[in-house]
């Protein structure tokens, strides 16, 4: 299988925090692969630098084998890489459609609007929102919110989807929902990285999980074998005495 | 739009109305009151990405210095092109170096520059310093040149403005301007929306800026680059409804009439009313007249 996506020795810092310290790491296609660890071990800064809103101070991040690190996040997009926010960040003055024509519009250079317009009916169907989109993007529920996050990312087309804990706050059943939602997504040929808190989600979900701690990559591997490791465990439950 | 049409069609007929003794005042209260409607309605052109320019004084004055400067030598249409065309290109300037600002930063350097121009139409050798140019009227001074000249000024606003507002452009701009961050990861060039917005807002208020010289016949820096035209340009669309084309266009009529009838009225201190209205009208209207519109049609 081909990697669509590699991040080579990245490292961030700000000011005197090391956030991120020689990252490696890779996503094959049609992969669903977790980024777990403790709050504060750099999850959503790795997500930050892969998306482009951010750059590392040293490292590289290929997509389809392309250096991208030093293209701007809508160029990133327009290849094929999508991303949703870990607070939903819907446009409010907009409605839920709109949301999405945004990304079907500009997400991809060249799509006509008729084009844009289908796909966002079809992203609406799969995710749920159909009866919400005309409803203003400010005043929905969260787990309408969540959904919104994960379909705008979907409308611009992305090769590979990037989630930032998007199923943080659901209810048990609203995550199950969710978790057969991605598994969809990635079998319509979109793959998937996301940081998730619950393991559970991450248990039912990730074919692969890769473990951050301080900035660094402590363990990579199936879920089952991760969870085994000693580091692990005391990256979240801390050294025992 | 019903709106827009209306608004339109009563300046363009305002010349064949009879009015009486009054025609000759409404009719050159209008030029002015048509100009700074399109100042406005650029200005707000400009703010639909989130930015708030306070360099809409300088695209004018650069407009007006263009036209004072060029008429004579390639008469009245080239030389309201070339006044244009002046602010446009300083536009470009200020926003590929600024426009990776935000917000209140990108309202600095605005104003900034603004103030820079200023000091170079004092200090230059061929613009009259402190003094000023005179400036030959359009076309030689025919009656109703610059009353339809400004016409035509506002109706290429309102043109940008309708199809900004009727175009995918539209949603780019309002995704600018609700979270830039969003905006970038659903694949919209944000700096070259805006960029775009900055460029087309400036073209518009260099136009308003020369047909002003060719009315008032006469520029001088501190009136060219005044900031009170600034802030014009931004009071008006936010007491009209901003982000869109009708609210400007009514804040444009009901602000710049007001300012007129009450300096008729009231010669001395007409200002303090006129900011008093202001005031009632920011606590009382916070959407701008568009807001009390929607709110009484439900």
């Amino acid at each position: 299988m081909a990697r669509v996506l590699e991040v080579q020795g990245v490292s961030k810092r700000f000011l005197g925090l090391k956030a991120l310290q020689g990252v490696t790491l890779h996503l094959e296609e049609g992969e669903i692969l977790a980024v777990i660890g403790p709050n504060g071990a750099g999850k959503s800064t790795l997500l930050n630098v892969i998306s482009g809103l951010l750059r590392p101070d040293v490292g590289r991040v290929l997509f389809l084998g392309r250096d991208v690190t030093p293209l701007p996040p809508e160029v990133r997009t327009h290849l094929g890489l999508g991303r949703a926010f870990q607070i939903p960040t819907p446009l409010p003055e907009l409605t839920v459609r709109e949301n999405l024509l945004v990304g079907a519009l500009f997400g991809r250079p060249g799509r006509s609007r008729k084009e844009a317009e289908a796909r966002v009916e079809a992203v609406l169907e799969l995710t749920g929102l159909a009866a919400k989109a005309e409803a203003p993007a400010g005043e929905l529920t969260l787990l309408e919110d969540k959904r919104l996050e994960l379909a705008r990312a979907l409308a611009t087309g992305p090769r590979v989807l990037l989630l930032d804990e998007v199923m943080a706050g659901l209810r048990p059943k609203e995550a199950q929902e969710a978790v057969d939602l991605v598994r969809r997504i990635r079998d319509a040929g979109v793959s998937v990285l996301f940081i998730e808190h619950l393991m559970p989600v991450v248990r039912a979900l990730a074919d692969r999980v890769v473990v951050l701690d301080y900035g660094e990559v402590i363990a990579e591997g199936p879920y089952e074998q991760v969870a085994r490791e000693e580091r692990v465990r005391e990256a979240y439950l801390g050294r025992r005495a | 739009m019903k709106g827009v049409v209306l608004f339109l069609l009563v300046f363009v007929l305002l010349p064949f109305l009879p009015l009486g003794v009054w025609r000759a005042y409404l009719l050159d209260a209008g030029v002015f009151l048509l100009l700074y409607t399109a100042s406005a309605l650029s200005w707000d052109l400009v703010a639909r990405t989130g930015q708030l320019s306070l360099a809409h004084g300088a695209f004018f004055g650069l407009g007006a210095y263009g036209v004072g400067l060029l008429e004579p030598h390639v008469g009245t249409l080239p030389a309201l092109l070339s006044g244009s065309l002046l602010a446009g290109l300083s536009a470009l300037l200020l926003g590929s170096v600024t426009l990776r600002l935000h917000g209140l930063y990108f309202a600095i350097a605005s104003l900034a520059f603004s103030e820079v121009l200023r000091t170079l139409a004092l200090k230059l050798p061929f613009t009259g310093g402190p003094i000023g140019l005179p400036v030959p009227p359009a076309f030689g001074g025919a009656p109703l040149a610059p009353y339809y000249l400004a016409f035509a000024v506002l109706a290429v606003a309102v043109g940008l403005s309708l199809w900004a507002e009727h175009s995918p452009f539209r949603l780019a701009q309002a995704a600018c301007r609700q979270s830039e961050p969003v905006a970038r990861v659903l694949g919209v060039r944000v700096v070259r929306v805006k960029l775009l917005s900055l460029l087309l807002g400036s073209l518009v208020a260099g136009l308003a800026g020369g047909v002003y010289a060719m009315k008032a016949l006469f520029i001088n820096p501190y009136e060219a680059f005044s900031l009170g035209r600034a802030v014009e340009a931004l009071v008006i669309p936010i007491f009209g409804g901003l982000y869109t084309t009708l609210g400007p266009l009514l804040g444009g009529v009901v602000l710049v009439g007001l300012e007129q009838v009450l300096r008729l009225w009231i010669q001395e201190g007409y200002l303090v009313v006129y900011g008093a209205i202001l005031i009632l009208a920011i606590l009382f209207l916070p959407r701008g007249l568009m807001g009390l519109w929607r709110r009484r049609r439900g």
